[in-house]
């Protein structure tokens, strides 16, 4: 279980928390101007990296403030969380983040909890 | 040490033990060597181990509510324990199933997935029954009410194992700044002290007392809380770990106290020092009872007193059963022979001049390459040159094939591994969250070295000293092991078999079988064998399956690699994961605050989300549902019908830009709203489908109420709170759910409003002065009431809302007022069926979430002039405004006397094939269906592809016996279609 630092309330279990997908999707400020191929990537398109992600988190059972973070979606690690509208934090400021938790490949799971030579 | 004498039964004879033995101590005492069946063979099989890691000696607890799979070597004892063997039929002795074992041939590796491929009919008459009776562990256990509860702990250091190496560390950490908690699975300390001699002195001083001292000091710590008979189970990200605490060691479970307490932990480090499992060794017949582990025997003569054997046989690969040995020869007793695969040479001089002051019988570099016997160990042959072998006869085996660091919880944390040519194992090598391996567990085998590697890798933590100990080992000081995983079997018979897993049943032959067969990937290999994927996980064993088939494959180890290990450690019971999440506590229960008279009035509910709500009132004994809800609705119509509609969500909206905000949120506009008026409002999802409905009340522009259905009240909140924070973050607005606030009263049919007068005889219910959607608040009972002119049944309607403190009151006084007027109290199948009448949709009903509201020709409610509302943009893309869409409509069946199944296909068929030859059109399904009492026949709503353009024709619903009935599609409002009777 993550243990999530919610910029307002503090560390507090995952299990307080709802997932709320991709950060900084921003809503078309007047949806009657774009394409239907523009909104329908605004309502059905995300990313799904492996790797750092920008994501939204809401704290359900507790202050219920939605807040960002952003987070290495292979190894769970949550690197940095901030409010919303903040800026997003540059991603090369996570670039010598772990790939991944036991050295696996970066495509493609399996066991690898051997170390390789 | 007074023993105190316990009484237990075991397959239905009565033994003696002592108190503290396990089931497994007390049995061995009794000499009883037979415990159970296998899996798939029902072979004999004994007490292997003395603990957690045991395959065999799985036992069911009678009085425990049939508790299965109980682990013998764990499990103690208490006075009256009923404990019996499982797997066997009729009885342990003669076992029937054992039959198995000479049609092992068709038990083979992958058996389950080749064996029983058809015909078909034979899974359910003759596979199924078959294995259900012969393969598998325990009996399922008996209802029972759990009282497990969980504890939450945030710490700043765990550590998991209170052996040697934790007691070291606990000591090094009390009195320090640090939050610590230790964790020993056991009810004592000491770990290996306490299971061997292996070290006579600490500190020139008896480990027993040494142990005592450094307990006290624990004790006496503040910084140091400490959790026995506890077993950490998973290693989680991050850094959170789950134990599983028993409460009723040694003692039958308490009614009134919790028997597990689930641990959930969270710490900033974890210390592992939980030490390391002894592995066996493959031969012929190397699962008779009888064949036991060498550490594991010598747990058994420390901890519970017992002797297995006074003169087993030793077989080992490496340096550890010196202590076994001379274990036996202080207690007076002897091994019978000593078994060695190692070079003379290799082998230590302590022990060669032990075996040989001592006389027994030596055989270096050799093995054991079987044991014989029926249903216990009798004899077995050694080899001790390429070809020459002797047997001797004995009734007890011990083996060790050496260590392996119990990495389960280090592998589980990601920490990564690697091999190690000297130990013949894995060890942990990289971590990934903040743990820190100690002592065996990390690979130091050398209890010489531990102090310095507590030292050392403890050095980081602030304000901690460097303790020194001095450690008297017995026998030879360093470890030392030749490989060896199997052992050449002579002998050819369906008897004799090789186990590489011992309880799935898997000998060495089927690994091989099943590289043979292509299955050369370590997770392939494993779930075609099953090996390792019985409830040990193949603790014993797992790792002699990686060597038997990187030889095979011809690779090293390190490059097989390891299955993967997943939590938990050990098997845990469901009530230790549920807690207190069971019968009435499993989900909360919610009331209305009418509940009491729904009771009195012979309601039958309906759970509604967490809600209970009146389903139908039963008003004579043998009243049926149907009977009810035809009586509740002609009533309403006739008369008049009252609702208790509590628990529609309320949602209270309120702040400066309340109305933009309410016009983004839902479809309609409420821009031209007159305050204190109503409207029934959409909201969608941006991807334009319908998510709820309700009806919006406007008090002005700055303040809003909103009802929502009952079960999306929770959603419909969190929706709008998203959109306030995240989309329009800048707006002034404040979002609040006032569901619990106010009780909800829904008062309909032609005598409502005289119903109304009566009540509250202060207010003009002039339909012009009160006229529909309109709302206002009241004063009574020295309180507030609001009152809504609105209607979910098509006749004229009130809803009351009204604290809840004063509702049941007020409930009560309605039907005081009520004499003469026969009011009906209906429930929600009634309101279903009133609504279906007007052609009223339920989202969730009507509705899954692909839905617009021009399916449902609501477009009515769609605020043309509103630049923007969510879900807005969607209704104009390409599939939304085709014209194909499935579409609201009604039905209405050509023959009367027929009714519709709701969920069944509209089609255009009038006549079905039996069996159905080609594929069939489907149009569209019912969404509800109910017997109109007013028009006496059947009306129903469907979704149908073009429906609007089908208005009028005749089309075909299937049934559920396998029929079609020819009804005619109609507009969806079957009574009142002018609406004269609500609107008035
Ligand atoms: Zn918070």
């Amino acid at each position: 279980m993550l243990l999530i630092n919610c910029p307002y309330c503090g560390e507090r279990d995952q299990s307080e928390f709802t997932n709320g997908g991709e950060a900084h999707v921003a809503r078309p400020k007047d949806p009657s101007q774009v394409s239907d191929r523009e909104w329908s990537e605004y309502v059905f398109i995300r990313a799904n990296p492996k790797g750092i992600y920008y994501e939204r988190w809401v704290h359900t059972h507790g202050c219920r403030k939605w807040f960002n973070a952003v987070r290495n979606t292979s190894t769970d690690e949550i690197l940095k969380v901030y409010k919303i509208g903040d800026p997003p934090p540059p991603i090369k400021e996570f670039k010598n983040t772990l790939k991944s938790p036991s050295g696996e490949p970066d495509v493609g799971s399996g066991n690898f909890t051997v170390k390789k030579i | 040490m007074i023993e105190n004498k316990i009484y237990f039964k075991f397959d239905g004879k009565t033994f003696e033990g002592n108190e503290g033995d396990t089931i497994a101590a007390a049995l061995l005492r009794n000499n009883v060597k037979l415990v159970g069946r296998s899996f798939k063979y029902h072979r004999p099989r004994g007490i292997y181990t003395c603990g957690i890691e045991e395959p065999n000696a799985l036992v069911q607890i009678i009085n425990e509510h049939n508790e299965p799979n109980v682990r013998a070597t764990v499990k103690k004892i208490y006075e009256g324990m009923v404990v019996k063997s499982q797997n066997r039929w009729p009885s342990l002795k003669r076992d029937l199933g054992s039959i198995n074992n000479l049609l092992s041939p068709i038990f083979s590796a992958g058996f389950y997935y080749k064996t029983f491929m058809g015909p078909k009919s034979f899974w359910k008459n003759v596979y199924e029954p078959l294995i259900r009776r012969t393969a598998g562990l325990g009996k399922p256990p008996k209802e029972f009410k759990s009282k497990s509860i969980h504890l939450q702990h945030n710490v700043d250091i765990v550590i998991v194992g209170g052996g040697l190496t934790g007691l070291l560390a606990a000591k090094k950490l009390a009195g320090t700044k640090y939050d610590v908690l230790l964790i020993e699975r056991e009810n004592s300390f000491g770990g290996i002290l306490k299971s061997s001699k292996k070290i006579k002195l600490i500190n020139d001083q008896d480990p027993n007392d040494w142990i005592e001292k450094t307990e006290r000091l624990i004790h006496n710590s503040s910084n140091i809380k400490v959790l026995r008979n506890t077993l950490v189970n998973t290693y989680n990200f991050k850094d959170h770990l789950i134990a599983l605490e028993d409460k009723s060691v040694g003692k039958p479970q308490d009614n009134k106290k919790p028997e597990l307490v689930l641990h959930k932990i969270r710490t900033k480090q974890t210390i592992l020092a939980n030490g390391h499992i002894e592995r066996f060794i493959s031969f012929r017949n190397n699962d008779l009872p009888g064949v036991m582990l060498a550490a594991s025997f010598e747990k058994y003569i420390y901890r519970y007193g017992v002797v297995p054997d006074e003169s087993p046989v030793i077989f080992t690969n490496n340096s550890s059963t010196f202590s076994l040995i001379k274990s036996l020869i202080d207690l007076g007793h002897k091994p019978k022979a000593y078994v060695d695969i190692r070079d003379p040479k290799k082998i230590e001089k302590e022990v060669v001049e032990l075996l040989a002051k001592n006389n027994i019988p030596f055989y270096a570099k050799s093995e054991i390459e079987g044991c014989d016997g029926k249903n216990e160990i009798k004899s077995v042959t050694i080899r001790f040159k390429k070809n020459e072998t002797a047997k001797i006869k004995t009734s007890m085996l011990c083996v060790s094939g050496g260590f392996n660091p119990d990495i389960h919880l280090f592998t589980q944390s990601k920490g990564l591994l690697k091999w190690d040519e000297n130990l013949i194992t894995f060890k942990p090598d990289k971590i990934f969250q903040n743990t820190i391996t100690l002592g065996s567990v990390s690979g130091n085998f050398s209890y010489q070295n531990i102090m310095k590697e507590i030292n050392e890798k403890l050095s980081f933590l602030e304000g901690i000293n460097d303790l020194d100990i001095k450690l008297d080992i017995e026998g030879p000081v360093n470890f030392h092991i030749k490989e060896l995983w199997e052992t050449k079997n002579a002998k050819k018979s369906l008897w004799s078999k090789s186990f590489i897993d011992l309880q799935n049943d898997v000998t060495t032959k089927d690994l091989k079988q099943a590289v043979t067969e292509g299955f050369n990937r370590i997770e392939h290999l494993k779930r075609f064998t099953t090996n390792s994927m019985g409830t040990d996980q193949g603790k014993i064993s797992s790792i002699n399956a990686l060597g038997i088939v990187s030889k095979i494959l011809k690779k090293n180890i390190s490059d097989v690699g390891t299955t993967t290990y997943r939590p938990p450690y050990a098997p845990l019971n469901f009530s230790a994961i549920a807690g207190r999440s069971t019968y009435e506590f499993y989900d909360p229960v919610r009331k209305t605050p009418i509940h009491p008279w729904h009771i009195k009035h012979n309601a039958v509910f309906e759970d509604v989300g967490q809600w209970k709500r009146p389903w139908y009132y039963k008003k004579y004994t043998n009243e049926t549902m149907h009977e009810a809800v035809q009586r509740e609705s002609k009533q309403v119509r006739e008369a008049a019908g009252i609702l208790d509609g509590s628990t529609l969500g309320k949602i209270e909206i309120k702040g400066k830009d309340a109305l933009a905000f309410i016009n983004l949120i839902y479809t309609n506009s409420f821009t031209k709203m007159k305050p204190m008026t109503a409207r029934y409002a959409l909201m969608l999802g941006e991807d334009g489908m319908v998510k709820d409905d309700g009806i919006v009340c406007k008090i002005n522009d700055q303040h809003f109420i909103t009802t929502t259905t009952t079960g999306g009240a929770a959603n419909v909140l969190a929706h709008m709170e998203e959109y306030a924070q995240t989309e329009w973050p800048d707006m002034n607005v404040y979002v609040n759910s006032i569901t619990e606030q106010f009780a909800t009263f829904n008062i309909s049919g032609p005598k409502a409003k005289t119903i109304m007068e009566r009540v509250f005889s202060n207010i003009d219910f002039n339909n012009k002065k009160f006229p529909f959607m309109t709302f206002n608040n009241f004063d009574y009972l020295n309180s507030k009431v609001r009152i809504l002119r609105a209607s979910f049944t098509g006749e004229q309607g009130y809803e009351i809302y009204i604290s809840p403190k004063n509702a049941l009151t007020l409930w009560e006084r309605i039907f005081y007022y009520s004499r003469g007027i026969n009011l009906v109290p209906y429930g929600t199948e009634t309101m279903h069926l009133l609504r279906a009448e007007k052609g009223y949709i339920i989202v969730g009903q009507e509705t899954d979430g692909t839905v617009t509201p021009i399916d449902l020709n609501l477009d009515w409610m769609i605020g043309k002039n509103k630049k923007d509302f969510i879900g807005k943009r969607s209704l104009i893309r390409s599939d939304i405004i085709s014209s194909e869409r499935k579409q609201l409509v009604g039905l209405i069946p050509l023959d009367k006397s027929y009714g519709i199944e709701e969920g069944q296909h509209i089609i255009e068929e009038k006549n079905l094939d039996t069996p159905i030859k080609k594929p069939i059109k489907m149009l569209g399904h019912v969404t509800s269906s109910y017997f109109s009492p007013t028009l006496n026949h059947c009306v129903a709503m469907a979704l149908i592809k073009g429906g609007n353009r089908k208005i009028g024709s005749q089309l075909y619903v299937s049934t559920s016996d396998l029929n079609v009935i020819p009804v005619e599609v109609v507009k969806p409002n079957f009574i009142d279609p002018k609406n004269e009777r609500l609107v008035s």
